[in-house]
């Protein structure tokens, strides 16, 4: 198991003792959704909440307050574009940190979704090598203000 | 002799009238005279009214004034001078016997008719000779001696050749003025007549133009009658419609009638498209946004929005031309249209259907890679050798579905336009050797050497990394796949030059760019000459490619083409079969102008 980093445990939306980073997983694909969960946890950080659509995943983003949220692009309800821009919307939520997910990946709509205010963008089918590194970087990364 | 036969009309030949100057000229010339001059002295003869003193000089008379008679009577349409003059002299001949033969004055009244003919005779010859005539006619019997020598007789032929001559100049001038007039109304009818043939022949060329025209413009009318399936609408300069063929009306939902001369070309595009394709272009509003490109290169072919009577929308492929008169004046435009609407609703769903299928062949692929990596990967239960190659098998599988799928994303995407490049400085030799590495476990499983031969300082050229990398790794992968073992596979990267028609120099010359060349020569099987056309067709595999089940769906090269393609680039092969394969691409090494 890989030793878990030491993140920055909630500080920029959420003030509170340090721990593991706190992440919201939100996949409407239940077999990506645990794979998601076990990077994250592979990463160091905690799972509090997985979202199987758009909007239980931004009410759950507002009322967990989590400090990264990994958010498939293509969700029912609403995507992950329009969450992500809900929440940077709002400024309790304005401070999580974003991964988006999406099987598409042309430079376009990566741009669209950094566009969006993603931290980052991962095109599908990603390793989960790949995932841990991003969500370990974010979870330690300072908060830009 | 060649006749041209032409089917006019003739103008109608001037008839001769009852009349008619000429006519009465001739006959007062020459038979008429005669004819009387004959019929007086045989009547003054026959009723005895003048004795006969001298029987042979009268009958010689009359067969002289006879014979001139019918001579006048033959010839009265001669214009000859001399027979003209021929027969009043013969006439004086027989008066001047007959005077002789009688010795009657009375005899002298025949001479009127010769002496009318001479002086109306053209020219002043027949004047002398009437005078000389009359001296002689008067003379005879005193020199025959029919008549005694009387003491009147200078007298006589004094005053009858002065009278003959003052009578003979009124008449001969009268006769002038005369034939100077039907000369002058002859060339006034012979100029007539050459008028109205003029005229004639002037209306029958109108005749045949208009009918020819006529005819052209039926058939042009048939021939846009009959499209019924492509809209062809005229506008004259200001859009005012002119021309509505029975496709516009199917189109469209309106008749003719009510659109030519009433309706503009604009009232049928979709308002908002106009705005927007006017704010896009700048090139004024209006018909202008819709004319600007045909004006300047001669036609324009692009999709419009027709809106139809009933208020639906139809995506139109309209080809736009400006439109010139007979002299060759611009008059208007043209608007030729395709009803694409079905079209690209089913290139929509193709595209809508691709982008679908390669999401949902990614999410499972995604939760099988990812799954396979954390069981390959998990250094708490480590896999034993023989579970490690199955799932490294399945691995592979994975990726090369993986790889499929991309390819047909991205065929999709070439073929709907919406393939874009991320431009950026790219190494080529960089490249080559990045597609050498990712093909030489392969290679190296099959038997084959890889060559690489590429400049130790690189070569940039500008272009998207990734596409690049695909192009060349399809090419290499390719190269491997169809060469047998113990055959090799060459990268050769060098700097060239390419004119403008494709041919590759190896130093710079007038007219040249420099680009890139990349060779991948193989040692393998070979492309039939017959099917090297089609080799960068959609999913074309060669024969030798299925002869000897080299795996593969006929992508590769279609994807390669079309990024070397929008790089800029070319992409051309030399093959024979049995021998091997070299692919050559081109890159131009400066940025496009």
């Amino acid at each position: 198991m890989d030793p878990a980093p030491h993140p920055a445990g909630g500080s920029s939306a959420r003030p509170g003792p340090p721990g593991p980073a706190r992440v919201l997983v939100a996949d409407d694909e239940d077999d990506i959704r645990e794979l998601v969960a076990l990077a994250v946890r592979k990463a160091g950080c905690q799972v509090v909440t997985t979202a199987p659509d758009g909007g239980t995943a931004l009410a759950a983003a507002r009322s967990q307050l989590p400090d990264l949220a990994v958010l498939d692009v293509s969700m029912p309800g609403m995507t992950g574009l329009e969450i992500c821009a809900a929440l940077r919307a709002d400024p309790a939520t304005a401070g999580v940190r974003i991964v988006l997910l999406s099987a598409g990946a042309s430079p376009d709509e990566v741009a669209r979704g950094l566009a969006a205010g993603a931290d980052a963008y991962l095109a599908k089918p990603f390793t989960v090598a790949g995932l841990v590194r991003q969500v370990r970087e974010l979870a330690v990364r300072e908060p830009a203000a | 002799m060649t006749v041209a036969v032409l089917d006019r009309a003739r103008p109608p030949r001037p008839r001769p009238r009852l009349l008619d100057v000429g006519t009465w000229r001739s006959a007062a010339g020459g038979a008429l005279p005669g004819a009387l001059v004959s019929s007086v002295a045989a009547a003054l003869l026959l009723a005895g009214v003048v004795p006969v003193v001298g029987r042979g000089a009268v009958h010689a008379g009359l067969a002289v004034l006879l014979a001139a008679t019918a001579v006048g009577w033959s010839a009265r349409r001669s214009t000859g001078a001399v027979r003209s003059l021929a027969v009043p002299v013969a006439q004086l001949v027989a008066v001047g016997l007959l005077y002789a033969g009688t010795a009657s004055p009375t005899m002298l009244l025949l001479l009127l008719g010769p002496l009318w003919a001479l002086a109306t005779h053209p020219g002043r010859r027949g004047l002398a000779v009437a005078v000389a005539g009359t001296t002689a006619v008067l003379a005879v019997p005193h020199l025959v001696g029919s008549l005694p020598a009387a003491a009147d007789l200078p007298g006589a032929l004094l005053l009858g050749p002065l009278a003959v001559a003052a009578g003979g100049i009124a008449v001969h001038g009268t006769t002038r003025r005369l034939a100077t007039q039907t000369d002058h109304i002859a060339r006034l009818q012979r100029e007539q007549a050459a008028l109205l043939e003029q005229v004639q022949s002037r209306a029958d060329e109108l005749d045949t133009a208009s009918r020819i025209l006529a005819a052209r413009a039926q058939t042009m009318t048939s021939v846009i009658d009959a499209v019924t399936e492509q809209s062809i609408i005229g506008t004259d300069r200001d859009g005012s419609i002119r021309v509505w063929n029975p496709g516009a009306e199917k189109m469209l939902g309106l008749l003719r009638p009510d659109v030519v001369r009433t309706r503009t070309i604009l009232d049928f595009h979709l308002a908002e498209e106009l705005t927007a394709a006017a704010a896009d272009s700048g090139c004024g509003t209006g018909l202008e946004t819709l004319v600007h490109v045909a004006r300047e290169q001669g036609s324009d072919v692009r999709d419009w929005t027709y809106v139809a009577a009933d208020g639906s929308h139809r995506t139109v492929s309209v080809a736009i031309t400006p439109r010139s008169d007979d002299r060759g004046v611009h008059a208007g435009w043209n608007f030729v249209g395709t009803d694409m609407t079905e079209a690209r609703a089913t290139e929509r769903m193709k595209d809508q259907f691709v982008s679908l299928i390669s999401h949902e062949l990614r999410t499972p692929l995604s939760s099988i890679l990812g799954y396979l990596e954390l069981v390959m990967d998990d250094e708490d239960q480590p896999l034993t050798d023989e579970q490690r190659s199955y799932l490294t098998t399945v691995e592979r599988n994975a990726q090369r579905l993986l790889r499929l799928v991309g390819d047909l994303l991205f065929t999709a995407q070439v073929e709907s336009g919406r393939f874009t490049l991320q431009p950026a400085d790219v190494d080529l030799a960089g490249v080559v050797r990045a597609a050498e590495e990712t093909a030489r476990v392969a290679a190296a499983t099959a038997g084959v050497q890889i060559v690489v031969d590429v400049p130790d300082e690189g070569l940039v050229v500008p272009g998207d990394a990734v596409r690049l990398g695909q192009a060349c790794d399809n090419l290499v992968s390719n190269a491997v796949k169809f060469t047998p073992a113990g055959g090799q596979v060459r990268l050769v990267l060098r700097s060239a030059w390419r004119t403008a028609d494709g041919e590759l120099a190896e130093q710079a010359l007038p007219g040249t760019v420099p680009v890139a060349l990349l060779s991948v020569a193989d040692t393998g099987m070979g492309i039939p000459a017959g099917e090297q056309g089609q080799l960068f067709t959609r999913f074309f595999r060669s024969s030798t490619a299925q002869r000897n089940a080299v795996p593969g769906v006929g992508l590769g090269l279609t994807i390669t083409k079309a990024i070397t393609t929008a790089h800029g680039g070319t992409l051309d092969l030399v093959s024979s079969e049995g021998a091997g394969t070299t692919f050559t691409m081109t890159l131009p090494v400066a940025p496009p102008a």
